[in-house]
């Protein structure tokens, strides 16, 4: 199961590394069919390493409670020691156990969807070469933050995605706003990377050590530390996976191209701080406040983002809002100590997601990139395949069942309430009060964009593609499978009756035994959040189909959402404004007359000394003699003079 | 020791180098004044065999060898360089050729 393992890992590296050595030799076409062929190939491993982690765990029933003692469905692989300093010793290697494999399956499968439909959806971009170059590097460098065997390793994959994505979002780098986007996704990226640093030297100086086996195993931090290294991690997380109060980078990555936000922006990277949290919950574990702060934040983000969703009117943002919304969810999920709960949720919120964001896709590409969707009306009637599975999508997505969003998201809320305490109803009634927002917002974009009759604008921009007129196959094969899975992807468990996918991460990241639900909590909740949800629907029905309610003019309240609740601009007075003030006094003060006069100062002084010292220089030999016959004969006179 | 002492040699020699370096200083023929070069040159090797004679030690002719070679090359370059000034119609005083005015 290893190999499989290690091919997931270098078929994607292995293919950047073609398209960017073979440049204009390979033709567009060979250079997208190369990405796809080797994201395809890391599927097969992953598989592979799933069969081999499947196989060793049926037998052997046993439970194995502390982490050091390597459970049967783990295994360390390493291909060479790579930095070694004293003691302290990195290997490259990998971690194969069930919450990797799991991880590397939705990676390189649902990314493989998604590099698919690139091919349809960048076809005829000036630079598709470079695209897919990225992509492949991308599909890589998560896949190394998932498999990553130490936390180093999970350290670089973690730079490594957020640089891949600062290259996606500035892909159209001809655009300013697109540069912009991605240097502020990248400067926030790197504020959690640095958080996450700091964490790991903590541990570098208790345990000298960076494995998975001593860190996540050992208990010897005291409660201070053990807060300090939970809440680096913690802001690595939050910064990753766009969390207050680091979220503001994510609605502005949607300038990238839209299958990247699908794969990076929606179904992996940004899932990636649950997926650190479900990793580490040994150290979150022994900081419940800083866990339960998670939890918190995620309940914030979820609220916050619901609302501003309600206002976007660019048909990307609004599922980039909805992102942040169900992130909440899996921190709420992952922070009160129901990881697998929370991982399920980042399984299905990946199929639903891309799915939502490749439907959106394709129609912006059908609209020759618009993507407001007050001019949208009626999209439905021209491109009823993109409807359909559009509605499939945000069923999933407001948790309607069957679809799959219900089966994973309500075991979320459940399992904040079975932690009895005041915040836990606090967390729940967050969630109930997110699946009423989340049918709000996703089906007023619903009715905003597909039913009816088609608005002016759709009659006349719109134009068929390919041989089915919605798109070629390769944007619509993709599509179609994520509607299928986004559809039964859920059906893999409902908590109440069964939870295959819970036991099959149980030794990797058990729930939290105070996160178990009770049956009837379990039912009870579901009832609540899909009420909740189709509250959310009704409510969309009657503002934006039917016209019966008002939407209710509150010009405050609207200001506030459509402004984001001024996170940025917060920050820019926080942050930017003093910096940029602080540089001009430095400028103004140092830079100006010491550096740049210093120099010319400098140069001056030197041309006046030059100037004294050419006097000297006649031209005539026996002037230069002379100066040495009488240095010769002083030199003599102080020798005799000495002695 | 048969023969004038050494402070003679020494006296003769510091003579040698003495002119030599006065015609160097004063004379405008280059020819003239590689020629006062010659002298200290040799004004120099005396005092070294004078000193190797002094000292019955044999290093100091190796060195006046030595210097001998070096004043032959010297010589060689130097009046390559004359001809040379004389083949371009230049005037053959050192005064006028001052290139290398600062």
């Amino acid at each position: 199961m290893t190999y499989g393992a290690w091919l997931c890992l270098v078929a994607p590296l292995a293919a950047t590394i073609l398209i960017l050595l073979g440049g204009t030799k390979l033709t567009r076409r060979a250079a997208a069919w190369i990405a796809t062929t080797s994201v395809f190939v890391a599927f097969g491993g992953a598989v592979w390493a799933f069969l081999g982690v499947h196989a060793y765990q049926r037998p052997h029933t046993l439970t194995c409670t502390s982490f050091p003692d390597l459970c049967p469905p783990q295994r360390l692989t390493t291909a060479w020691t790579w930095l070694a300093s004293g003691h302290f010793k990195v290997g490259l290697e990998l971690f194969v156990d069930p919450l990797s494999t799991v991880m590397m399956l939705i990676v390189s499968g649902v990314g493989g969807l998604i590099v698919l439909y690139s091919i349809g959806y960048m076809d005829g971009d000036d630079e598709e070469r470079r695209y897919f170059a990225y992509i492949a590097f991308f599909v890589f460098s998560m896949l190394m933050l998932v498999e990553g065997g130490n936390l180093l390793m999970l350290l670089i994959g973690w730079g490594l995605v957020g640089l891949s994505s600062y290259l996606l979002i500035g892909f159209w780098h001809e655009r300013p706003s697109a540069v912009r986007a991605a240097k502020k996704a990248f400067v926030m990226n790197a504020f959690g990377d640095a958080t996450m640093a700091l964490a790991l030297f903590v541990l570098i100086a208790h345990y000298h050590s960076l494995s998975f086996g001593v860190v996540l195993g050992g208990s010897g931090l005291s409660q201070t530390t053990a807060n300090w290294v939970a809440l680096g991690l913690l802001g690595g997380a939050a910064a990753k996976s766009a969390q207050i109060p680091l979220q503001t980078w994510l609605p502005d990555a949607m300038e990238g191209p839209t299958p990247v936000s699908a794969l990076i922006h929606a179904a992996t990277m940004v899932t990636a701080g649950v997926y650190l949290i479900a990793r580490t919950h040994l150290i979150f574990e022994q900081a419940r406040t800083i866990e339960l702060i998670a939890a918190g934040t995620g309940a914030l983000t979820l609220l916050v983002a619901g609302l501003i969703a309600l206002v976007q009117t660019d048909i990307k943002r609004v599922i980039a809002y909805s992102t942040m919304s169900q992130i909440g969810y899996m921190f709420l999920g992952a922070g009160v100590g129901a990881y697998s709960n929370g991982m399920f949720h980042l399984m299905t919120h990946a199929f639903f997601k891309a799915l939502l964001f490749m439907t959106a896709g394709l129609a912006i590409h059908a609209l020759s990139g618009e993507q407001d969707i007050r001019k949208m009306r009626g999209l439905g009637k021209v491109m009823p395949f993109t409807k359909w599975c559009f509605l499939a999508g945000a069923l999933a997505l407001v948790g309607i069942p069957p679809f799959s969003g219900f089966f994973s998201k309500d075991s979320i809320v459940a399992a904040t309430a079975a932690l009895g305490t005041w915040y836990g109803w606090v967390f729940w009634l967050c969630g109930i009060a997110g699946a009423l927002l989340t049918g709000l917002y996703t089906f007023r974009l619903w009715f905003l964009v597909f039913p009816g009759e088609p608005s002016a604008f759709v009659e006349e921009h719109h134009h068929r593609h390919g041989r089915w007129g919605e798109g070629p196959w390769t944007m619509l094969l993709p599509v179609g499978v994520l509607a299928v899975l986004a559809t039964v992807g859920g059906w893999l468990q409902w908590s109440p009756l069964w939870h295959p996918f819970t036991n099959w991460l149980r030794y990797a990241a058990p729930t939290l035994a105070a996160a178990e639900p009770s049956s009837r909590l379990e039912y009870v909740t579901s009832a609540a959040t899909v009420i909740a949800g189709l509250v959310g629907i009704a409510i969309a029905w009657a503002i934006y189909s039917e016209k019966r309610l008002a939407i209710p003019q509150l010009p405050a309240v609207q200001r506030a959402l459509e402004n984001k609740f001024y996170f940025d601009a917060a920050y820019d007075r926080l942050f930017y404004a003093p910096a940029s003030a602080l540089a001009v006094v430095l400028r103004r003060e140092i830079e100006e007359p010491v550096i740049l006069q210093g120099g010319t100062d400098l140069g001056q002084t030197a041309l006046d000394a030059g100037g004294l010292v050419r006097r000297i220089q006649t031209g005539l030999l026996r002037t230069y003699v002379f100066f040495l016959a009488a240095g010769a004969a002083a030199l003599v006179l102080a020798f005799l003079i000495a002695k | 020791m048969s023969g004038p002492g050494t402070t003679w040699y020494l006296v003769l020699a510091a003579f040698l180098f003495g002119i030599g370096a006065l015609g160097v200083l004063i004379r405008r023929n280059p020819l003239i004044v590689l020629l006062s070069l010659e002298l200290m040159l040799n004004g120099g090797n005396l005092a070294l065999i004078a000193f190797s004679r002094h000292f019955a030690n044999g290093t100091g002719q190796i060195f006046g060898l030595a210097v001998m070679a070096v004043a032959a090359s010297e010589v060689c370059v130097g009046l390559g360089l004359v001809v040379a000034i004389n083949r371009k119609k230049l005037a053959l005083d050192v005064d006028r050729l001052s290139e290398l005015r600062g």
